[in-house]
């Protein structure tokens, strides 16, 4: 209980700096101010922008957290990550046919990712029946990996042949930012991963069974193929609507998890809200971060989150064998 | 009776030879059976086919009353405990969270936890042995340790039958004895029980029943006095031994050395 | 034939003609004092030996093909890039690719006596390899309106027609003087958009901001170096553009997205869309350029 009234303190805290921070830096006061009243000078900024900026950062990074940790229980692996399942590959791909095409519409680019990392998601869990049974955690990681490699490569040869003005777009949507976030993009996202985020939750004790190998989870009553394929939907959707939100954002999934873990029991059940909040902290300070350090203008958050990440797991791994 | 296979032959994959070939056995209320043979012989393939596992290709296992396949898993984990030889420490759990997993099988993934399952994890821990360190990690326990806990957390489903593969492998002689004396005190107060074990001579002192096993298929199967003759065990372990008698009236196997012959 | 004249002493004569001969044939043809074997100096430092007045010219510029046929070239341009769109006529030139990779061999085949590539990083390979080759390759920035009339007296005197080239360097110069503003305190500012998603900027010191600033706006981000940058809706709403520049390709979307509607300049409809290649590169129609960009900059700003 207390580590949870402390995390949500620095929720709390977290989404007043991002408020706060930006082009234009806000007192809190200010921002208060903004948030109360439509007159306001700052109104504008914050309540048309930075507040659905903040909230979409914070939902992406609690889902991507959420996915890590569920995915590292179903794989039996810790360095499992919602990446691993060749998602970034099928996202990439799906995202640069569409800038390379010149798609008309504002949801072309998202749209395109979404629908290429489901495909990409769907060829690595037919790779990953093995002889008709259900998934296998070895082949699901390597099919990943292929599969990922298979869609990236494709994804480079449409770069190289299209002009450069197209190919840096695309790359530059790739790497993640949330620039462009508005009330309706969050809006998206919230209903779309809304039922994922409430499945994963719901399963989180047979997460915990799984973590132990799929033989003693059956013996203990988990139907383990079920589970494995509701996860690997859950995680799959909402990785994929992550990217069509705002690009690829590695690293959260992977160091988040770990994170929580040092200070909090490994137990799903209050592991994954734990995790969802600390990823969405996470996230918001990687974004303020990539906001201010060479304004006006923005780094990728996708840089931002690897920057800091890296360091961290080295951290965290240190810890945990010590 | 809790669990019971006929005739039973399993095969994996496309191997040429089954794993299992017409293998009956029963495991009842307040009776004790010892699984042993070579290794390869088809014991932890006979408890993976006893809990639905694996499909049969001829014959049945019946659980219950009911053929084995329809059980839902959640409801055959309130039947049957079962312990298999490896399971991974991924992310350590404490002793007593790790024993209240095996509560799953009454409360699914959702449910939340209430008085009745801290009282089965309870009763689990003392009978066990372990409510002492309730609250360490499972990552600072020791081997025995580590099988009691395991054993508490499957007594936790509260089932009627227990199912064990090799639980005592790589056990001092203390934890060992430990182990067996507990599991016939939980066969006395009317437990079913199948062990696979290596140890004949534990086998021979602790089991009602030994099945004996090579290349798939019961070879003898019988009291310990019946199924332990050294004949028998020479030809189904190709290695001469001699049987003794202890106090108890339970035959206790000496393997021969090279040169030497029975008494 | 040979009887009514001194062999000997007509044949030295014709032999001290003939040189004299040469060079006022030479001297004849195009005006030109480009003598066989002149060196000249590129961009990125090396000075490079022609042997003759080019011409067989591949022009891997978009620029530079545009010079070219500006001082009368255009029929020795040997081959061109695919974004060598202006003169019309540089269209029956042979397409060599798109000139950010050089394909070498395309350009050895056209047997070219002089190549002219972007002084990129990328292009120093191509251009050893080439001199390697035998060819000379000259290596050109042509990023700003200064550059114009550097090059276009190089290229004079690459290809032996100097006085065309300097009528086309005085002609710009004239007419770039009289079209180009300068930003006073009262300039609209203008976003220059690239892209939306995320939105992507350009800086100060690009053509584009420079053709702007000679237009009599002033860029939204001079303070920016980088000749394109992504920046945030909130960075431009702050900043209050007063009108929107993006070029024929570049985004459309944006004015009918909610998140935009934050911009003034977006919810006014205040949006400029220059197509044409003549807002990408510095060239001869740079002057018409500017002062397109003034009459529109001027009615968007109303």
């Amino acid at each position: 209980m207390k580590r949870l009234s402390l995390l949500l303190l620095a929720v709390v805290i977290c989404l007043i700096a991002g408020l706060s921070a930006g082009t234009v830096p806000l007192s809190p006061g200010e921002v208060w101010a903004g948030l109360r009243s439509a007159d306001a000078p700052a109104s504008i900024i914050v309540r048309q922008l930075r507040a659905p900026r903040v909230l979409l950062a914070f939902m992406v990074g609690g889902s991507l957290g959420i996915c890590g940790a569920a995915l590292q229980a179903m794989i039996r692996n810790p360095l499992a990550e919602p990446y691993l399942l060749g998602l970034s590959g099928g996202a990439g791909l799906g995202a640069v046919l569409a800038i390379a095409t010149r798609a008309a519409g504002a949801w072309a680019v998202p749209l395109a990712a979404f629908v290429g990392a489901l495909a990409a998601v769907a060829l690595v869990y037919r790779l990953s029946l093995v002889a008709g049974r259900r998934l296998d955690p070895r082949v699901l990681l390597l099919s990943g990996v292929v599969v990922g490699s298979f869609f990236i490569a494709i994804m480079s040869s449409i770069m190289v042949l299209s002009d450069s003005a197209a190919t840096r777009n695309a790359f530059l949507w790739l790497l993640g930012g949330f620039g462009s976030s508005s009330w309706q993009s969050l809006a998206v996202f919230t209903a779309y991963s809304s039922i994922p985020l409430v499945v994963l939750v719901l399963n989180a004790r047979a997460l915990d069974l799984l973590s132990l190998g799929e033989e003693p989870a059956q013996y203990l009553g988990a139907d383990v193929g079920r589970t494995m394929r509701v996860v690997y939907i859950c995680t799959a959707l909402l990785t994929a609507a992550s990217v069509a939100a705002c690009g690829i954002i590695g690293f959260v999934g992977l160091v988040v998890p770990h994170a929580v873990r040092t200070v909090s029991r490994p137990i799903h059940r209050s592991l994954l809200p734990l995790v969802f909040l600390a990823g969405g902290c996470f996230l918001v300070l990687c974004d303020i971060v990539s906001r201010v350090v060479v304004r006006p203008l923005e780094l990728p958050v996708g840089v931002i989150t690897a920057l800091v990440g890296v360091p961290l797991f080295a951290v965290l791994l240190r810890r945990t064998l010590a | 009776m809790i669990v019971e296979a006929r005739d039973v032959t399993v095969r994996y994959g496309r191997a040429r030879a089954p794993a299992l070939r017409n293998v009956s056995c029963r495991v009842e209320e307040g009776r004790l059976v010892a699984a042993v043979g070579p290794n390869g012989s088809g014991k932890t393939t006979l408890i993976r086919a006893l809990s639905g596992l694996l499909p049969l290709e001829k014959g049945t296992v019946r659980a219950g009353g009911r053929n084995v396949a329809e059980w839902p898993r959640k409801e055959l984990a309130q039947l049957l405990g079962v312990l298999p030889q490896r399971e991974e420490i991924l992310f350590p759990l404490r002793v007593e969270e790790t024993v209240m997993l095996g509560r799953y099988a009454h409360l699914g993934p959702v449910a939340p936890s209430g008085e009745v399952d801290r009282d089965a994890v309870h009763a689990a821990l003392e009978r066990c042995d372990v409510a002492g360190f309730a609250g360490r990690s499972v990552d600072s326990l020791s081997g025995g340790e580590w099988q009691r806990v395991r054993l508490a957390r499957a007594l936790a489903q509260e089932p009627r039958g227990l199912l064990l593969d090799e639980p005592t492998a790589s056990l001092d002689v203390r934890h060992e004895m430990e182990l067996f004396e507990l599991f016939r005190r939980l066969v006395d107060e009317g437990l079913a029980a199948l062990v696979i074990t290596h140890h004949l001579n534990l086998a021979a002192r602790f089991a009602d029943r030994i099945l004996l096993f090579k290349d798939g298929e019961v070879v003898v199967e019988g009291t310990p006095g019946g199924v332990l003759t050294e004949e028998t065990l020479a030809g189904v372990f190709e290695w001469p031994v001699a049987v003794t008698r202890w106090a108890d009236g339970s035959p206790q196997v000496v393997p021969l050395r090279e040169g030497e012959s029975a008494p | 034939m040979g009887a009514f004249i001194p062999t000997n002493a007509i044949r030295r004569a014709w032999i001290s003609l003939l040189p004299v001969l040469l060079s006022v044939g030479a001297a004849c043809s195009g005006g030109s004092r480009a003598a066989a074997g002149m060196r000249l100096a590129d961009d990125a430092g090396d000075t490079m030996a022609i042997r003759a007045p080019a011409r067989r010219i591949a022009s891997l510029i978009p620029a530079t093909t545009e010079l070219l046929f500006a001082i009368g070239a255009g029929p020795f341009v040997v081959g061109r890039t695919t974004w060598c769109d202006y003169p019309p006529a540089a269209s029956s030139v042979a397409n060599l690719g798109d000139g950010i990779s050089p394909n070498l061999e395309a350009i050895l085949a056209s047997h070219p006596d002089l190549v002219l590539l972007y002084n990129s990083a990328r292009n120093a390979e191509a251009a050893s390899r080439l001199k390697a080759a035998g060819v000379p390759a000259l290596r050109l920035n042509t990023d700003a309106l200064a550059d114009v009339d550097r090059v276009a007296r190089l290229l004079g005197a690459a290809t032996g027609r100097t006085e065309a080239a300097d009528s086309v360097a005085a002609a710009f110069d004239t007419a770039l003087a009289s079209a180009s503003g300068k930003p006073g305190p009262g300039a609209p500012k203008v976003l220059l958009l690239v892209w939306e998603q995320p939105p992507m900027t350009i800086g100060h010191g690009s053509f584009l901001s420079e053709l702007v600033e000679r237009a009599g706006g002033r860029n939204l981000f001079d303070d920016v170096a980088a000749s394109a940058g992504t920046v945030s809706i909130e960075a431009v709403a702050s900043r209050d553009p007063d009108l929107i520049l993006t070029s024929g390709d570049g985004p459309a979307a944006f004015v009918s997205r909610p998140e935009w509607q934050v911009v003034r300049a977006v919810r006014e409809r205040r949006v400029i869309r220059v197509n044409g290649s003549e807002f990408n590169r510095p060239g001869p129609r740079s002057p018409l350029a500017i002062k397109e960009l003034t009459a529109r900059i001027r009615e968007a700003a109303r």
